[in-house]
């Protein structure tokens, strides 16, 4: 006997317990499964109803979606509404199921009776996959032209579907928007136009064309402006505000770049943006939107000014809705009229301090939008303020934008460090953690800030020594760095430090407790460094060292054992351990101006992995990732590439670049495996690695250990994680004795123990690289193997030569066009037997939306016999879209490359 | 465009859930409701009615004991949506009159077709009260007469 729904929610709600409701629920499962099974017809559209309000209670209900079909292709009118409500709720566009209900649709949408095409249309435009909606594409296509309004505005939503899905269907519709646009209907116009911003967005060419509609749209705003009271479309004496909203927001993208079209809609926004409102929620959605329109047109100043003016008059208001609104769009029109946002700062401001979060976040992002170089100082000053106050989440913002701040703004040096300390001792736990390039890149330019920095820092972690990790941390790393600078510039202004007092706070924090692993290895490092730096400190140094070669954590114990035993050779000791060189920040220009820096970059880190697995000098791997073991080895370890960030630009990537330049020593370096050094033998003057390259290559050096090993390796990556810090220190070390007197190597190791700069090296050199390699790159063939759904995969092949086996490599760039990032990402290739392919890691797993930027991941397919071919192959796609995954799988064919 | 449509009661259970994205696991979806529900419930009646979370911005009104949250992204006009919802509770009201958590329970199908009529494939399509409820009377008078 099957209970009614009613029956079945009263009695779950009477049940008190979780426990209770599960049991109701498996019972109730049991008997719907076994009318289903008995093939009960007569209560399914009950069951799939009962099956529905067991979804909502978070409960399986997959096997429901077979009755679902059988439900919509029942010939009653009943049955297939409930079978269709099911097959959205219970479905998902994955499921094969859905695929099967294709030909019902599709009879359906020919169906006589306008509800049942209404429901084809609705649950097509709800729920249809990519496969449905391309083979019913034409059948839509029909139905916008019905003659039945109700139809005609259900297809215009389900074709907003089919061009998001499959957008080579595209052309099907752009001939029937016209005259949706021009119906009756106000639904059928409201779809239109949705459609038609729809179709500009995957087709933005078309635009010149349909801005001929500016002209009818203008009328039919002003008709729903002026028009008086209309009972069918009324709300609270507004016209169809809906409309009015969809039309502005048309008007927004066809007016956008172009003066001819804005200028015609001003009169009209000047009537709208300049309407009292403020009372009711439904006046001030018009004017809201009016405002954006306004201010993303090309609109003439005073308009602007007025839009500007009424956003602060939400601002200063009692409504929360309104002031988040107001910010929201003004941090969308900051950048044009920036002058007249500045007029608001202090409401802005206020809202900073706001009750509301979501209110807090918005004027977080609209006051870095407003900061320049003449506010920073305050504008910093109030985020800081607001910190100690701030919930744990919205810390982490907080310290983001002043550090980003500090970076970008910064008026003066001296402020950068006394900011940055201010930021650290309020919020150290919250901070990113490039705060430590950041200070290198600050303090790396003179002695008097770098002097002011160790003092300061010094001084207030011996005020108070136990302060946040990564206070501790960049104090460490300054104090190291420049611990002779500290004590000699105290000496000379009467200030004296001591430096026993110096060791003995080093001392302190390592050996304390409270103090995390990372924070160890900092010290270990400044007391290695100010062990070359201080003199008469070594036997000390060395004591407080030793405990540590037992510790319990791998990376700490290596450490210790390599540095202790770095104290035998004093020559080596001193130069490991230089003072990192200054950076340049002209060719930090010159890098960025550079293109293809990265992708060249990228292939380099292939190349070394390939080569180092060549080299018979292997070390021991320390690198977490790689998975092999953790066995000591006082050489340092080797590591194969794991990770590429190529995010920001790092402060430091270039710092070696000079030192190389600079490097008249004949120390050779290492002898090139052949094919690298071919490629990079004609490369200009400029381009530092084809220097040494070419006038350092001895062929004495019995070592083929490559320069490049150097990890091309994101600072920021290595500050973050233990396998980032092996991975500087190991490589560093590894090729500096590996090839024994390399004075680049050298460097490489002493600041790659400091901070990862060994990397920061490794990807200055990947970089010049790069540029010498702009020339080749050019005639190289690249395709476009996948552009779907917003995800653009292009590839760019180039032939190298492996062991004088003729491969390819090929950089892939995925591209994202839609609103929301990517993540999770996941590229495999397959090839044929007879190719073999190796691939890199993505540079990162996350593509950002709207095309801001790139993820590039490089592969290299080399021949496992010499014949020629054309290069094929299958590949597969993963990602996640607003947590949604999304699994793509293809063959590349002719592609443009033979080997 | 609308992500999703979500009416819970004060206890945070679902009453109603159209989601316009696809490929979401029960699990996961139990999760996001529950997640987005529990932000929305602890905000108090003056903090404003939006709330960001992931990618996703929440519109959310009360209604009495039901709560109504629409998830859109970053395009849509957020005070529209505010009164999308208001259009929508305007309309169940009128259909059942005296709309309250039960009337959507025992007739969700009903609800369902309203919520229809009126957003499909997180697009905004008829908010006309009577233009909506009209096709729910034809089917109702059907259906009586066959019984």
């Amino acid at each position: 006997m099957s209970v009614k729904l009613h029956d079945l929610i009263t009695k779950v709600r009477e049940s008190t317990t979780t426990s209770g409701i599960r049991e109701i629920i498996s019972e109730e499962c049991v008997q719907i499964r076994n009318a289903f099974r008995k093939e009960d017809t007569k209560n399914r559209p009950r069951n799939i109803s009962k099956l529905i309000y067991i979804d909502f209670l978070g409960f399986p209900t997959d096997f429901g979606q077979v009755e679902c079909l059988k439900l919509i292709a029942h010939t009653s009118y009943v049955c297939k509404r409930i079978g269709y409500l099911g097959l959205s709720v219970l479905l998902t566009e994955n499921e094969e199921v859905l695929f099967m209900s294709t030909n019902i649709i599709r009879n359906d949408l020919a169906s006589e009776n306008k509800f049942i095409v209404a429901l084809a249309l609705s649950s097509l435009g709800n729920i249809g996959s990519v496969e449905m909606l391309r083979d019913l594409a034409p059948e839509v296509e029909k139905l916008l032209k019905s003659q039945t309004a109700y139809i005609r505005k259900k297809a215009a939503l389900t074709a907003i579907r089919t061009i998001r899905f499959v957008p080579e269907t595209v052309d099907r519709f752009v001939g029937c928007v016209k005259s949706l646009l021009s119906d009756k209907n106000h639904g059928v116009v409201v779809g239109g136009i949705q459609l038609l911003i729809e179709i500009l967005k995957i087709e933005p060419k078309s635009i010149s064309e349909f801005r001929k509609l500016v002209p009818g749209l203008l009328r039919m705003l002003k008709s729903l402006v002026d028009a008086g009271y209309a009972p069918e479309y009324d709300f609270e004496g507004v016209t169809d505000p809906f409309l009015q909203v969809f039309i502005l927001r048309l008007l927004r993208i066809l007016g956008k770049d172009s003066k001819k079209y804005s200028n015609q809609m001003i009169d009209i926004l000047t009537q709208v943006g300049t309407s009292s409102g403020l009372n009711k929620n439904v006046e001030n959605c018009i004017l809201y939107e009016s405002v954006s329109t306004i201010l993303t047109v090309e609109s003439p100043n005073r308009l602007r000014v007025t839009a500007i003016n009424t956003l602060s008059k939400f601002l200063s208001g009692k409504d929360n809705n309104m002031k988040y609104v107001a910010l929201n769009t003004l941090l969308k029109g900051v950048n044009k009229d920036s002058k007249s946002l500045k007029r608001h700062r202090k409401v802005i401001v206020k809202c900073l301090r706001d009750k509301d979060i979501s209110i807090r976040r918005r004027a977080l992002d609209l006051v870095f939008g407003i900061m320049n170089k003449k506010n920073v100082k305050e504008l910093t000053q109030e985020l800081l303020d607001c910190l100690p106050k701030a919930e744990h989440d919205f810390r982490f913002d907080i310290t983001a934008k002043v550090c980003t701040a500090i970076e970008k703004f910064s008026p003066d040096d001296q402020w950068q460090i006394d900011t940055l300390v201010q930021v650290l001792t309020i919020g150290g736990q919250y901070i990113r953690d490039d705060v430590i390039a950041i200070m290198t890149h600050v303090t790396g330019r003179n002695q008097e800030l770098q002097y002011y920095a160790s003092k300061k820092l010094y001084n207030s972690l011996l005020d108070d020594r136990y302060r946040n990790q990564k206070f501790i941390q960049v104090a460490a790393w300054v104090i190291g760095e420049f611990g002779d600078i500290l004590l000699k510039k105290s000496i000379e202004e009467n200030e004296s430090i001591d430096p026993s007092q110096i060791i003995d706070l080093c001392q302190i924090i390592i050996t304390s407790s409270r103090n995390d692993d990372l924070t160890k290895y900092f010290i270990l490092n400044t007391l290695i460094k100010l062990s070359t730096r201080i003199e008469g400190f070594n036997e000390t140094i060395k004591e407080i060292i030793k405990p540590f070669m037992k510790h319990v954590n791998i990376e700490i114990q290596q450490r210790a054992c390599e540095y202790f035993r770095l104290f035998e050779d004093k020559e080596l000791l001193v130069f490991s351990f230089d003072r990192i060189p200054v950076k340049d920040d002209n060719m930090e220009k010159q890098e960025i101006e550079t293109v293809q820096e990265d992708q060249t970059a990228n292939e380099n880190s292939m190349k070394n992995t390939n080569t180092q697995e060549n080299t018979d000098q292997q070390f021991s791997p320390n690198n977490n990732q790689s998975g092999q073991g953790t066995e000591m080895n006082i050489m340092g370890g080797n590591n194969v590439v794991s990770q590429n960030k190529t995010q920001e630009t790092s402060s430091i990537e270039n710092l070696l670049q000079l030192d190389f330049n600079n490097n008249n020593n004949n120390q050779n370096v290492n002898k090139q495996t052949t094919n690298i050094q071919n490629q990079q033998s004609n490369q200009s003057t400029e381009d530092f690695l084809s220097d040494i390259f070419g006038t350092n290559n001895n062929p004495n050096s019995n070592n083929t250990q490559n320069v490049q090993n150097t990890k091309i390796q994101n600072v920021m990556g290595i500050l973050g994680t233990e396998n980032g810090m092996g991975t500087g220190r190991g490589t560093g070390m590894g090729t500096g004795m590996g090839t024994g007197t390399g004075r680049g190597m050298g460097r490489g190791m002493g600041t790659g123990m400091g901070t990862g700069m060994g990397t920061g090296m490794g990807k200055g050199m990947g970089r010049g690289m790069g540029r010498g390699n702009v020339n080749t790159q050019k005639k190289n063939p690249s395709a476009i193997i996948y552009n779907q759904d917003g995800l653009k995969i292009q590839m760019n092949f180039k032939l190298v030569s492996v062991n004088g086996i003729p491969a390819a490599m090929v950089q892939t760039i995925f591209t994202n066009s839609t609103p929301t990032p990517m993540t999770d990402l996941i590229f495999q290739v397959a090839v044929p037997k007879h190719l073999q392919v190796q691939m890199a890691p993505p540079s990162s797993k996350i593509i950002p939306a709207n095309n801001i930027g790139k993820v590039t991941q490089t592969f290299r397919v080399i021949k496992k016999q010499n014949i020629k071919i054309k290069l094929a192959m299958m590949t597969r796609i993963q990602y996640k879209i607003n947590g949604m995954p999304i699994s793509k799988q293809q063959e590349v064919k002719n592609l443009p490359l033979i080997f | 465009m609308i992500k999703f449509i979500l009416i819970v009661n004060k206890l945070g259970q679902t009453r109603l859930a159209q989601y316009y994205t696809t490929g979401l696991s029960i699990n996961k979806r139990v999760a996001l409701e529950n997640e987005i529900t529990r932000r929305c419930l602890s905000r108090k009646d003056k903090e404003c009615s939006f709330l960001e979370f992931r990618d996703l911005k929440v519109i959310y009104r009360r209604y009495a004991s039901l709560f109504f949250l629409v998830g859109v992204d970053e395009e849509e006009n957020e005070l529209g949506i505010l009164e999308f919802i208001h259009c929508l509770v305007e309309t169940l009201d009128k259909y059942f009159e005296n709309v309250c958590e039960l009337d959507l329970m025992f007739n969700i199908d009903k609800a369902y077709m309203i919520l229809d009529e009126m957003a499909l494939n997180g697009n905004i399509i008829e908010t006309n009260k009577k233009n909506i409820i009209a096709p729910l009377h034809i089917i109702d008078q059907v259906s009586k007469k066959l019984k």
